[in-house]
């Protein structure tokens, strides 16, 4: 269903490459403010779903709306700003050229003082793109992206493949377009940007919604703490400790999830009185992930 | 409900000036592309045709022919080429800056470019003794703008289909084949019997014919015939660009 408050939704959606099926029967929508982050291993379909959105790419089944219109109208395009998960800059001209172009696209465009001060560019307006660091020419894309003042922005992998300082700066721009009301689809495979931003979080794998809504939620779908132990013990026999959900062994450790870590424990030194090597966290957003992508996920690896 | 697109018209002139700014200020792009037409027809037609007038006038209906095809397929070519491979093209087309601007952008700074190149070539024709009428003048940057267009189609089409690279160094066999085997340095008539057929299939060889004879300074029997192929090269030209542009979308 479309509403007003709907800024994007799929509806029933397949997208095949070849006898690839990436997305199957999809339904998802974005409500206008929220932060939505795609999360999932590469190859998910995250950045498919991205490009169906921004009508980069059209399904193959099912039905795809920007604005309550087909994605390719230049009035729903008009609406919406987009970050690509790589992308250029005009050589020859400069950071205020290059952003007075793109806002020159829209109607009620940003002014170029305001789009560059938003982006953190106001130094570096009259240099040229293509002298510019790799975070500088991302803060661009961003600007480029904001540029007509939009009501949703979808960003694919906008920080991978740049440096912690980049990205925490690129966060806290995106964090205060958010904060002004403006909705994001983030599509990422980074736990700490999704769990920076996001509002919502929204995990595929292999084609499929396997987990989608708040990362509190997401959260507490597995048990309360994760144990790391160097063990003699066997899986099986770690398997049937009191309170452990999960076991999962890394190497020469063994993680093991447990919704209470001190019964865990007590029977895990009863069991194995040398044990001395062992860790106790707070199930983090990974550990999540981790139980709900399930053992037999390769791409799990990637959600580090 | 009000439209949040900008007029077309402005978009379209805004980017036009845009490419034309970028051209210009990258000096690997513009001192070949407008200096090598001159430096080649003072070479050929000054130096070697030894203040001959006559050579000068033929030489220079070619060489403006050559001047606008380097422009068109580096332009074109390699620059789509550039843009696809960086996700600029991209980017452009999720936002709602018309489609046609892309192309329109390029045209504005090929014919800008090519136009500073025949401005030189001109120069120097003068300068070798070559008069021309200003109607003939007019005719003969007629056509000589105009080719911008079979050369550029020729340029998008391996624009489309090339990584930068692959691109950059097709524009370039290109643009030496088209110039020779189309007889801008030298009459067709001093090649091998077999490139002299396969002339026929190359665009520049008939703007090559068609420019002296719209200039009133050759023979005009065969205007038709130029005219026809030329026509039918640049529709097999648009064709070329248009499949290529069609591999884009999925």
């Amino acid at each position: 269903m479309t509403t007003q408050d709907t800024v994007a939704g799929l509806e029933g959606v397949g997208k095949a490459y070849g006898a690839r099926q990436i997305l199957d029967g999809l339904d998802f929508s974005i409500a206008a403010g929220s932060v939505v982050a795609l999360l999932g291993p590469n190859g998910a379909g995250k950045s498919t779903l991205a490009g169906l959105v921004t009508g980069r790419l059209t399904p193959d089944a099912g039905r795809v709306t920007l604005f309550g219109r087909d994605p390719a109208h230049p009035e729903a395009r008009a609406r919406m700003g987009v970050m690509l998960q790589a992308a250029g800059l005009p050589d020859g001209l400069s950071v205020a050229e290059t952003v007075a172009l793109q806002a020159s696209y829209y109607r009620r465009g940003l002014p170029v003082d305001e789009i560059l001060d938003q982006a953190g560019l106001t130094a570096l307006a009259p240099r040229r793109c293509d002298r510019l660091s790799g975070g500088e020419q991302r803060r661009v894309h961003f600007a480029l992206a904001i540029a007509g003042a939009p009501d949703f922005l979808v960003l694919d992998e906008p920080t991978t493949g740049y440096d912690p300082e980049a990205r925490r700066a690129l966060w806290q721009l995106v964090r205060r377009k958010a904060d002004a009301g403006t909705a994001v689809l983030l599509a990422t495979h980074h736990l700490d940007e999704a769990d920076a931003l996001a509002d919502r979080i929204a995990v595929i794998a292999d084609g499929r919604l396997i987990a989608d809504g708040p990362p509190s939620a997401i959260r507490a779908r597995v048990a309360g703490f994760s144990l790391r132990v160097r063990t003699a013990l066997s899986p099986d026999a770690l398997q049937g400790l009191p309170a452990v959900t999960r076991v999962t062994p890394r190497g020469a450790d063994t993680t093991l999830m447990s919704t209470d870590a001190r019964a865990t424990l007590q029977a895990l030194f009863a069991a194995d009185p040398d044990l001395r090597d062992f860790d106790v966290t707070g199930a983090t957003l990974e550990d999540a992930l981790a139980d709900l992508l399930g053992p037999s996920t390769p791409g799990t690896g990637a959600l580090s | 409900m009000t439209s949040l697109v900008a007029p077309a018209a402005g978009v379209h002139a805004r980017e036009a000036r845009a490419e034309i700014l970028r051209a210009l200020r990258l000096p690997q792009f513009v001192v070949p592309t407008i200096a090598l037409p001159a430096a080649f027809y003072a070479l050929f037609a000054l130096g070697l045709g030894s203040g001959n007038a006559d050579a000068a006038t033929r030489l220079l209906a070619t060489f403006g022919v050559f001047a606008m095809m380097g422009p068109a397929l580096f332009g074109f070519g390699a620059n789509v080429a550039a843009e696809r491979e960086s996700g600029l093209v991209e980017l452009k087309r999720l936002s709602p800056m018309p489609a046609s601007a892309h192309i329109v952008s390029k045209l504005a700074a090929t014919v800008a470019l090519g136009a500073l190149s025949l401005v030189l070539v001109y120069g120097l024709a003068v300068l070798g003794g070559v008069r021309l009428e200003p109607a003939q003048w007019a005719m003969l940057a007629g056509v000589h703008l105009a080719s911008v267009v079979p050369f550029g189609l020729i340029g998008l089409g391996f624009g489309y289909r090339l990584g930068q690279k692959g691109a950059i160094a097709m524009a370039n066999i290109v643009f030496l084949g088209l110039a020779v085997g189309g007889g801008l340095w030298m009459p067709i008539t001093m090649l091998p019997e077999v490139m002299q057929g396969a002339a026929w299939a190359m665009p520049s060889f008939h703007l090559g014919e068609l420019a002296p004879m719209v200039a009133g300074r050759s023979d005009t029997a065969a205007l038709g015939l130029h005219a026809a192929a030329l026509a039918l090269l640049t529709a097999a030209a648009a064709l070329f660009a248009w499949t290529g542009h069609a591999r884009q979308s999925a």
